[in-house]
C-alpha cells in the first residue's frame, strides 16, 4: 500500500499505485470491513453506480478517485461530473426545479450551498463511521450531520519562474496590488468559481474592498476558474497567478511546467469543503459508500497523489507542500461565506466591469 | 408578416383536397403541431414565465429587473455590435472565396474546400482557446515571432479585445456564409455572365451585376444567419470575453441563472431579442421585395468556369489566406498542446507524450460515452432539421395554406434565441411531467432539432426558390399526389442541397455548447460540454487532444457521407 508515496509523480507509477490499492483491496477488503460498511456495500452493489456533482478537484483527479473507488468496491462505478462550484450547484438546482434525481454526491468550495440546501430540507442526513479518524476540525461541522467537510483546499499565490525570479516574488496579498505587476497578473471570477468568492470575501475581511480596486489598477486578467491562471502562467501569457489552487499548481509543476508558489505572509486561503447526500439520490447506498470512501485513508492516498492536502493525521501532506498546521491560514465562517459571496459577486462586477 | 399568398394559386390545393384523399393535408397539419410544440411551446412558455413572479402573480417587475441596470442593457448593444462587425467580416472572407471556388478556373479548388470544411468542423472553443494560445498579447507565438521579427515591444495582435473576439468569431462562422453562397453560385448559368459579357461588360461587371445579385438571397440569409449565430454564441465570449472584459448578453444570461436562479428575469432579458429577429426577416423580405432569383428552371443550362491567368493565384492566396488564420495555425498550434507533457515547456522532444490521448480514452470513465452521444445526438437532429425544413420551406415557396410565412416564422425564429434560453423554454417546457424528458437523450435531440431548424430551413428554402414549379406542375398534371412529388421530383432536385443541409447541421450540432450545457444529465453528456468543463481545468493538453478526437471522428464521419453521396458531393468541379 505504501507505494502510493512514491514521491515523483508519473501517470504510470500512478496508475500502478491505484491498480495496486484495487488489488489489495479486491483480496482482503470484504473480511477486513467493518460491518456497516460491508451492509453498505451489499445494498450500493445493487445500485451499481454513484454521480458526483464535483467543484472540488480537477476532472483527473476526479476520474482516479472514481477509479480508486471502483476498485476499492468492484461492481460500482463513479460518474466524475466535474465543473466550477457555481456551475455544479447550478447544475443540482435545475434537477431540483424539475424535480428529476441524478445527482448522488455534491461537493463543491460554496460553504453558503449547503447552509441554503439543508435550510430547504433537501439534504440527506449521513455520518461515515470513519469521521472520526479525520483531523478534529472536521468531525462535527454539522450537528444534523446534513453534510461534511471532506476536502480543503489551499489558495495562494504562484509565478511563472521564466519571468518572475524568486527574489523578486510577491510575499504577500498585499504585495499584489503593487503597481510593478501592471498587466502581468491573472485570478479566476467568483460568479464561476466557489473558492475566489470565499477569496474575495476573506481578502475583503481583511484589507475591505479597496483591495479589489487597487487590484484592478494592476489590470489583472480575470478568467473563470481558480485554475485558470495556471494555464496562463504555463502559456507565459501572465506571469502572477492570485488565488491559485496549490494542488493544481503542484500538479502542473510535477508535469515540468515552470511555475512556483508563494504562501502569503498575510494567510494562506483555506477553503473548508463540504460535500452532501441529496435527499432524493437515486443511488443513496451508493453515495454513502462513496463519503465513506472520501474519508478513508485509501482516498486520502490517491488523492494525495493528485496534491490534494489530507485531512487524515496518518496521511502526510503532498509531496512539495507543508502540512496544514505549519501554515498560517485565513478564510471565513460559513455565515460570513453564504452572506459575502453573493455580495462580492455583485462587487466584483461592478469594480472589474466582469 | 400576415400576407396572404393563396391567390397566386387558389384552385391548386382545393383540388388536390378533393380529387382524391391527399395525405398532403395531413402532414401540412402534422407539421403545423410539431413546429407548434417544438419552437412556439417553449418560446409562449418563457413568455410566460417572463411575465410572473415565480409565485405565479403577472408581473413585468422581470423586466423592469433584467433591464434596470446600464450595465445589462449595454451587454445587449454589446452583443449586438459584436455579431454586426462578426457578419461583415464573414462575409468578407466567404464571398470571394466562394465566387472564386465556384466560377473560377482557380486551382486547388478541393483543398480552399478542405480548409473551409476544417474551419467549419473545428469547434469554436478549441479555435478560441487556438488563437489564445497564437495571439495572446504576451506570449502568443504570433506576436513572438513579430517582436522577433520587428524587435518592437508592443504585441502585433491581441485576441483580448474586441475585434480579436470579433475576427475569431468570423473564423468560426463564414463556412456557413461560404456553403450557402458556393451552392446558389453553382446554379447560376453562365449563359446569364455571357449575355452581359456580349452587351460589353467585363467580368468583373459581370460577376458585380449579375452573379451576385442573383445570389443575394443566399449572402443575405448567410449573413444573417451569421449574426443570429453570434448573438447567441456563449463558449468563445466566455473564454475571450471575460478575461477582455466584454460582457455580452448571452454571459449577461448566465448572470441571471446564478444562484439566486432567475429564470424569469432571464426570459425578460431574452425576450427584445425575438424582436430582432421579426427585424431582420422583415429587413430580409424589404430588400428582396419584387425580385425575381429563378436561376434553375426545367431548361438546363450550362455553367463554365471564368478563365483566369494570374488571377488565379492572387484568388487562391487570398483562399489561402483565410484557411491559414481560421484553422490551419490554430490546428497546429492545439496539435503541440495535446501532444505536450507541460505546455510551458515548449516544443522538445523529452515533452512529447500520448498521456493526454491515453487518459481519455482508456481511464476517464465518459469520455468515450460523451463522444458518442454527441455523434447520435447529432445525427439525429440533423434528420429531423432537414426534414421538417423540407417540407416547410416546399409549403412555404409553393403557397399551399394561408399561413404559409407563419410557419417560416416559426422554423427561423429559434435561432435568434440564445442557446441558452432556448434550453431553459425547453427545460421549462419538456422537463417536468407530462414529457418528463429531463436528462433523457429526447430532450437534447429535440432542442438541437429546434435550434438548428433554421439553418436547415434557411438551406432549404434557398434551394426551393432555385426550382421552378414548371417540374412539379409538370408530375402533378400526370397525376402524381403531392408527396409523390415532393419525394420523387423535388427532393432528387434538391438532393445536393438537402445534403448539404445535413452537413451543416450535423457539424454544428457536434460544436453546440450554449444549448446544450443546461440540458445534459450525467448520462447525456456531449463532448461540448466535456470540453467546457475541461476548460476550466488549467489543463489545455488534454482539452486539446480531446478536441482532436472530437475532430477525427467527425472526418470520419464526413468521410463517409462524401462517399456514400459520391464524390462531388458539395464539391461540384463545374
Amino acid at each position: 500500500m505504501d507505494r502510493v508515496n512514491t514521491p515523483h509523480l508519473s501517470k504510470r507509477s500512478l496508475l500502478a499505485a491505484t491498480a495496486a490499492l484495487g488489488l489489495g483491496a479486491r483480496a482482503g477488503r470484504a473480511q477486513e470491513m467493518p460491518a456497516p460498511e460491508r451492509e453498505l456495500y451489499e445494498a450500493a452493489k445493487k445500485e451499481g453506480e454513484v454521480t458526483w456533482y464535483s467543484g472540488q478537484v480537477q476532472a483527473e483527479t476526479g476520474e482516479a478517485v472514481g477509479h480508486a473507488f471502483g476498485q476499492a468496491y468492484p461492481g460500482i462505478k463513479v460518474y466524475v461530473i466535474r465543473s466550477t462550484s457555481q456551475v455544479a450547484y447550478q447544475r443540482l438546482s435545475q434537477d431540483m426545479q424539475a424535480g428529476v434525481a441524478q445527482c448522488d454526491f455534491f461537493s463543491s468550495t460554496d460553504y453558503g450551498h449547503y447552509l441554503f440546501l439543508k435550510r430547504e430540507g433537501k439534504l440527506l442526513s449521513y455520518r461515515p463511521h470513519n469521521m472520526d479518524e479525520l483531523i478534529p476540525e472536521v468531525r462535527a461541522v454539522d450537528p444534523d450531520n446534513m453534510f461534511q467537510v471532506l476536502n480543503v483546499g489551499l489558495y495562494l499565490i504562484a509565478t511563472n519562474t521564466r519571468k518572475v525570479a524568486a527574489a523578486d516574488a510577491p510575499k504577500s496579498w498585499k504585495d499584489l496590488t503593487d503597481p510593478k505587476w501592471i498587466g502581468q497578473e491573472a485570478v479566476g471570477h467568483p460568479g464561476y468559481s466557489g473558492s475566489i468568492g470565499v477569496m474575495a470575501v476573506t481578502l475583503r475581511k481583511l484589507y475591505g474592498w479597496e483591495y479589489f480596486t487597487d487590484l484592478e489598477k494592476n489590470k489583472p486578467q480575470i478568467g473563470r476558474s481558480s485554475d485558470d491562471p495556471v494555464t496562463l502562467l504555463n502559456a507565459g501569457e501572465r506571469t502572477v497567478g492570485l488565488g491559485v489552487s496549490l494542488s493544481t499548481t503542484l500538479l502542473s509543476m510535477s508535469r515540468g511546467n515552470p511555475l512556483s508558489f508563494i504562501y502569503p505572509n498575510d494567510g494562506t486561503l483555506a477553503v473548508y469543503s463540504p460535500s452532501a447526500i441529496p435527499k432524493n439520490a437515486p443511488h443513496p447506498n451508493a453515495a454513502k459508500l462513496f463519503m465513506t470512501f472520501t474519508a478513508s485513508a485509501t482516498y486520502a492516498k490517491v488523492a494525495r497523489t493528485f496534491f490534494i492536502p489530507p485531512l487524515r493525521p496518518d496521511v502526510p501532506p503532498p509531496e512539495g507542500a507543508l502540512a496544514l498546521d505549519k501554515v498560517k491560514l485565513i478564510g471565513a465562517t460559513p455565515q460570513e461565506i453564504e452572506e459575502g459571496v453573493p455580495e462580492v459577486k455583485e462587487a466584483w462586477r461592478d469594480t472589474f466591469g466582469v | 408578416m400576415s400576407r396572404t399568398a393563396t391567390f397566386d394559386r387558389p384552385t391548386f390545393a382545393v383540388r388536390a383536397a378533393s380529387r382524391s384523399p391527399d395525405l398532403a393535408i395531413f402532414v401540412w397539419i402534422a407539421l403545423t403541431g410539431v413546429l407548434l410544440l417544438l419552437v412556439a411551446f417553449p418560446l409562449t412558455k418563457l413568455l410566460l414565465v417572463s411575465l410572473h413572479t415565480r409565485a405565479g402573480v403577472f408581473t413585468f417587475g422581470n423586466y423592469l429587473a433584467a433591464y434596470g441596470r446600464a450595465r445589462y442593457v449595454e451587454s445587449l448593444w454589446t452583443s449586438l455590435v459584436l455579431a454586426a462587425e462578426t457578419a461583415a467580416i464573414s462575409v468578407v472572407f466567404a464571398v470571394p472565396m466562394a465566387w472564386a471556388t465556384s466560377r473560377t478556373n482557380m486551382p486547388g479548388k478541393s483543398f480552399v474546400w478542405v480548409l473551409v470544411l476544417g474551419s467549419f468542423i473545428l469547434p469554436p472553443y478549441l479555435g478560441a482557446i487556438g488563437w489564445i494560445l497564437l495571439a495572446g498579447p504576451n506570449a502568443g507565438f504570433v506576436n513572438q515571432a513579430w517582436r522577433w521579427v520587428s524587435g518592437a515591444s508592443d504585441p502585433l495582435v491581441n485576441v483580448y479585445t474586441f475585434n480579436g473576439l470579433a475576427f475569431v468569431m468570423a473564423f468560426q462562422s463564414f463556412p456557413l456564409i461560404f456553403i450557402f453562397v458556393k451552392s446558389a453560385l453553382d446554379l447560376v448559368s453562365s449563359e446569364m455572365e455571357d449575355a452581359a459579357n456580349i452587351l460589353g461588360a467585363g467580368t468583373w461587371t459581370a460577376m458585380r451585376k449579375v452573379t451576385l445579385p442573383l445570389v443575394w438571397p443566399s449572402i443575405l440569409s448567410g449573413a444573417i444567419i451569421v449574426f443570429l449565430e453570434a448573438v447567441a454564441l456563449f463558449g468563445t465570449p466566455a473564454i475571450i470575453g471575460i478575461p477582455a472584459r466584454i460582457n455580452t448578453a448571452t454571459t449577461q444570461l448566465w448572470q441571471f441563472f446564478e444562484y439566486p436562479v432567475r429564470v424569469e428575469v432571464a426570459a425578460a432579458y431574452a425576450m427584445p431579442l425575438l424582436l430582432i429577429t421579426l427585424l431582420m426577416v422583415g429587413v430580409q423580405r424589404l430588400m428582396l421585395r419584387r425580385k425575381g432569383f429563378v436561376a434553375q428552371t426545367g431548361k438546363g443550362g450550362e455553367r463554365r468556369p471564368i478563365e483566369f491567368g494570374f488571377g488565379r493565384f492572387v484568388l487562391l492566396g487570398y483562399c489561402l489566406c483565410v484557411g491559414l488564420l481560421s484553422v490551419v495555425l490554430p490546428m497546429l498550434v492545439l496539435a503541440e498542446a495535446s501532444f505536450a507533457r507541460a505546455w510551458g515547456r515548449g516544443f522538445a522532444l523529452s515533452n512529447l507524450t500520448f498521456d493526454n490521448y491515453t487518459f481519455l480514452i482508456f481511464r476517464h470513465e465518459s469520455a468515450l460515452g460523451s463522444i458518442w452521444h454527441t455523434l447520435w445526438f447529432s445525427g439525429a437532429s440533423a434528420s429531423l432539421a432537414v426534414l421538417l425544413a423540407l417540407l416547410v420551406a416546399y409549403v412555404v415557396s409553393r403557397k399551399l395554406v394561408r399561413f404559409a410565412s407563419g410557419l417560416a416564422f416559426l422554423a427561423m425564429a429559434p435561432f435568434v434565441i440564445p442557446g441558452i434560453v432556448m434550453a431553459i423554454g425547453f427545460y421549462a417546457a419538456f422537463a417536468a411531467p407530462p414529457f418528463s424528458l429531463y436528462g433523457t437523450a429526447a430532450i437534447i435531440i429535440l432542442a438541437f432539432t429546434a435550434r438548428f431548424l433554421p439553418i436547415a430551413y434557411a438551406n432549404a428554402s434557398s434551394a426551393m426558390g432555385t426550382v421552378h414549379p414548371e417540374m412539379e406542375e409538370a408530375a402533378r398534371i400526370l397525376g402524381s399526389s403531392r408527396l409523390g412529388t415532393i419525394a420523387r421530383i423535388t427532393a432528387p432536385l434538391l438532393k445536393r442541397s438537402l445534403l448539404g443541409g445535413w452537413l451543416i447541421v450535423f457539424i454544428v450540432a457536434t460544436r453546440e455548447l450554449s444549448a446544450a450545457i443546461f440540458l445534459v444529465g450525467p448520462n447525456t453528456r456531449t463532448m461540448a460540454v466535456l470540453l467546457y468543463d475541461l476548460s476550466e481545468a488549467g489543463n489545455f493538453e488534454v482539452l486539446s487532444a480531446l478536441g482532436f478526437i472530437l475532430l477525427a471522428i467527425t472526418l470520419v464521419f464526413i468521410g463517409i457521407g462524401m462517399k456514400l453521396v459520391g464524390r462531388d458531393f458539395m464539391l461540384r468541379r463545374t
